[in-house]
């Protein structure tokens, strides 16, 4: 008895020495990074300005956050990003269709959907906001700028999105309907469409979700939206008014967020 | 040995869970206590390694008033204490071995277990109450990737790791198909034999008790009804203990 | 679901008309007009079925309402102000741009981004790290099943939902403004994001954690830490690392443009080249980040992959 208890004792896995490794490399890998760092002690009047930005949290221009009127107005300002956003998604939600299907190996084959996710990667890794310089060469500083750029730069994720739902089609339900005569329209219409629509309608809105957030960096490099009032906001240190852009974006964000899961959740359960 | 005094415990919401149990348990017993649900059979067992306190009486083990044990003591008084789970309670993405090992971190330094470093003789204890139950070969497999059974013997096989002087189970064999159920208890009653280790078991099924306690204890409505022998258990007895008729659900294979 | 329409292979194509003409009907029929006259379906027996309400065509009314408020807002306005030639004749700038990129490759630059690049590279990992450390005790103290206290999970719960909900770059101007420009900054804006959203997948998962594990240890003997630690955390060590590689690929795009705002990296340097039209080094810059990325991708995957 006592035989086979040392036999599988030293057929232990020998994980010691490989986990030692693995977080020595790590440690070395930090502590390389750290030489990015020149701590030269944290500046006083920096503390004194986050500190001011902290407290204004506490009471932010409710004049402007509560503007829904004329003049300088939060929720017009927010109104505009969203709105930046939410075109921007349909457009590439639409344009990314194309390119998914270009790109899914049962539909395209191995090399031609290669290429295909290659070019998706491409414009994936492609940095917003230079996309978003470029069109403001296009149409000037302002909103319209940042709908072309969420609309290109969308298509990148959405589109990789989309052909992993493509891949995952159930070929058996094509299959039976193949089996009672259907044509390969109806086919199209039957088997496939239904598969697909739910879930690229949820990509949609997951991405729409991002795409507030990156509206909002693009508004910080001038296509229209929030980011220039922030940014002025703090250069002339009016603490309370850059607070005030801050909950907005806050706000709205969330409010995208609660609103854009429920109906995702009412989607797969089946609308 | 474990006795007690004239224990009552009342839940903090008025329910009164035991009446004036009073018993004696000696080593190496193997006892079944069976019961409706909420008859008091959990409160019983967990009353004996402090899980709950009593609320009234006392609790003696192997000379240790319960009541008193506290911090430092009463953690070196529960690594004598094994428990098996009804729903087994492994640790999900660990390895078998590991999941035995962790009944040894109580006496183990902070670091040693932040870390998993565990001694060779920790290894090899771990290692031989796997072999105890049969399933050694499996010790570097993940425990979540085990059946049922196998799951629960590994649940068993931590409880041996502690060197126990009594294994608690509270209904190690509910969640578990008849076959395996068997396989179950089968392994309980060969440690308590061979091992001199006092089983104290809650079950549900009234003919897994009968078939391998030595002796059963009923209680109903948290007073203990019956205290004996398995062999002296009729259906009549088994009336009073339920307080009904036994039906199928108290039993594990229909056709006895 | 299925229509009973039997199928002749030369109709095809003339079938695709009708097929969306029908597509069309079914849609307002089951999604538009619908009381619950139309969602009843009688058989010939007496025994009747009604279908659920479909919200499908509201949200499509709201959807196709908002995309039309919202073009007004957006495309309309910015029409009314700029003529439609002005645009078009602008067009080229942007083609011009990326055209230049490919056609002004200029690799012997390629050195001296080595230095920024690296600095960008490094800010990111620190910057997930320290989030992570960060968010890891954290989670704990918002798992409802960890804390019994539910005031003090809710609020930071609370506290975090505004935390993740700032950009990387947001922190990074506010910080860069505060303190004054450099890596440092980049580091603090993309620890402060990484903790956000790192605390919340991690809380997310413990409070779907089962327990029983702990109880079970804890009856061994052991404390309540060490059977914590013996426990609880080698299950979540795992998703843990996999979150992490997860924020610090977020990180790495992120990273890059933190520069703009001033907080060091590689960010500083494609300003200056969009501003300077020198397309030629930006489309260098724009290479390597796509190898880098690409590589790190790989990488963080691979590492996924083998941990589950």
């Amino acid at each position: 008895m006592n035989q086979e208890v040392l036999l599988m004792y030293e057929k232990r896995p020998k994980t010691f020495v490989k986990n030692l490794i693995l977080i020595l490399f790590f440690s070395i890998v930090i502590v390389w990074s750290t030489q990015t760092m020149k701590f030269n002690g944290l500046n006083p009047s920096g503390i004194v300005i986050s500190k001011s930005i902290l407290d204004a949290l506490a009471k932010p221009n409710l004049a402007w956050l509560l503007n829904f009127g004329t003049g300088t107005s939060i929720p017009r300002l927010m109104l505009e990003t969203v709105a930046m956003a939410f075109l921007g998604t349909i457009l590439g939600a639409i344009l990314a269709v194309p390119f998914a299907f270009l790109s899914a190996r049962n539909i395209t084959g191995k090399v031609a959907s290669f290429l295909g996710n290659t070019v998706i990667g491409m414009i994936r890794t492609f940095p917003i906001f230079i996309l978003g310089l470029m069109f403001i060469r296009v149409t000037g500083p302002g909103p319209l700028a940042g709908v072309l750029t969420i609309g290109i730069s969308s298509i990148g994720m959405i589109s990789k999105l989309y052909v992993e739902i493509i891949e995952d089609i159930d070929n058996g339900i094509i299959l039976a309907l193949d089996a009672t005569g259907a044509n390969s329209f109806q086919r199209i219409r039957y088997g496939i469409i239904p598969q697909l629509t739910p879930n690229f309608i949820s990509t949609a809105i997951y991405r729409f979700e991002i795409n507030v957030r990156n509206a909002t960096i693009l508004s910080l490099v001038g296509a229209g939206g929030i980011g220039f009032t922030l940014t002025a906001a703090l250069a002339v240190y009016r603490w309370t008014d850059a607070a005030a852009a801050l909950w907005g974006i806050v706000i709205v964000v969330l409010l995208i967020e609660v609103i854009s899961n429920k109906i995702r959740s009412s989607l797969v359960s089946g609308e | 040995m474990i006795v007690f005094n004239n224990v009552s415990k009342v839940y903090p919401n008025g329910t009164v869970a035991l009446k004036n149990v009073n018993l004696k348990i000696n080593q190496g017993e193997f006892v079944a206590i069976i019961g409706l649900s909420g008859a008091g059979k959990s409160t019983l067992i967990k009353l004996i390694n402090k899980m709950i306190s009593v609320t009234s009486g006392s609790i003696v083990v192997n000379q240790e008033h319960v009541e008193d044990l506290r911090g430092k003591k009463l953690r070196q008084f529960r690594r004598k204490m094994g428990i098996v789970f009804q729903s087994f309670n492994l640790i999900n993405r660990t390895t078998v071995v590991r999941n035995v090992l962790a009944s040894r971190v109580a006496d183990m330094d902070i670091v040693s277990t932040l870390f998993g470093i565990y001694s060779r003789n920790d290894q090899i204890l771990a290692l031989e109450a796997l072999h105890k139950v049969g399933i050694l070969e499996k010790a570097y497999t993940r425990a979540d990737q085990l059946s049922g059974g196998q799951q629960q013997r590994v649940a068993l096989a931590r409880t041996l790791a502690q060197r126990p002087s009594v294994i608690l189970a509270d209904e190690p064999v509910a969640s578990l198909d008849p076959i395996t159920a068997n396989q179950i208890m089968k392994d309980f009653k060969r440690i308590n034999q061979t091992e001199n280790i006092t089983v104290i078991a809650n079950m549900h099924h009234v003919d897994m008790a009968l078939k391998y306690a030595d002796r059963v204890i009923g209680i109903n409505k948290g007073e203990i009804v019956f205290d004996g022998p398995s062999s002296q258990v009729t259906e009549e007895l088994l009336k009073q203990i339920y307080g009904r008729d036994i039906t199928d659900e108290d039993i594990m294979f229909r056709d006895q | 679901m299925l229509t009973s329409k039997t199928p002749t292979s030369t109709n095809e194509k003339r079938n695709v008309g009708k097929i969306l003409i029908d597509f069309v009907k079914h849609f307002f029929e089951r999604h538009v007009i619908q009381t619950k006259k139309t969602r009843t379906t009688t058989l010939h027996d007496g025994a009747s079925i009604t279908k659920p309400f479909s919200y499908a065509g509201i949200y499509l009314v709201v959807l196709l309402a908002l995309t039309y408020y919202f073009w007004d807002l957006i495309v309309v306005t910015y029409f009314n102000v700029t003529p439609f030639e002005l645009f078009v004749r602008r067009i080229p700038n942007f083609t011009n741009i990326v055209s230049k990129m490919i056609s002004d490759f200029n690799l012997p630059y390629l050195p001296q981004i080595i230095s920024p690049l690296v600095d960008t590279i490094q800010m990111a990992i620190l910057g997930t790290f320290i989030g992570a450390i960060l968010a890891l005790p954290v989670a704990f103290f918002a798992s409802q099943n960890l804390v019994k206290s539910k005031i003090v999970t809710n609020l930071i719960k609370l506290i975090l939902s505004f935390v993740r909900t700032i950009p990387t770059l947001v922190y990074a101007a506010i910080l860069a403004f505060a303190f004054g420009y450099g890596t440092t900054v980049g580091v603090i804006a993309t620890a402060i994001f990484t903790f956000g959203i790192l605390t919340k997948m991690l809380y997310e998962v413990i409070e779907t954690l089962d327990l029983g594990a702990f109880v079970a240890v804890e009856s061994t003997g052991a404390t309540k830490t060490k059977a914590f630690i013996a426990s609880i955390v080698p299950q979540i060590m795992g998703t843990f690392v996999s979150f992490t590689l997860y924020s610090f690929e977020i990180n790495i795009r992120s990273s890059a443009i933190l520069g703009y705002v001033g907080a060091g990296g590689i960010g500083i340097l494609l300003d200056d080249h969009m501003t300077w039209r020198e397309y030629g080094h930006l489309g260098v810059i724009l290479a390597v980040l796509l190898i880098v990325v690409f590589i790190i991708e790989n990488i963080s995957r691979f590492i996924r992959k083998k941990m589950s």
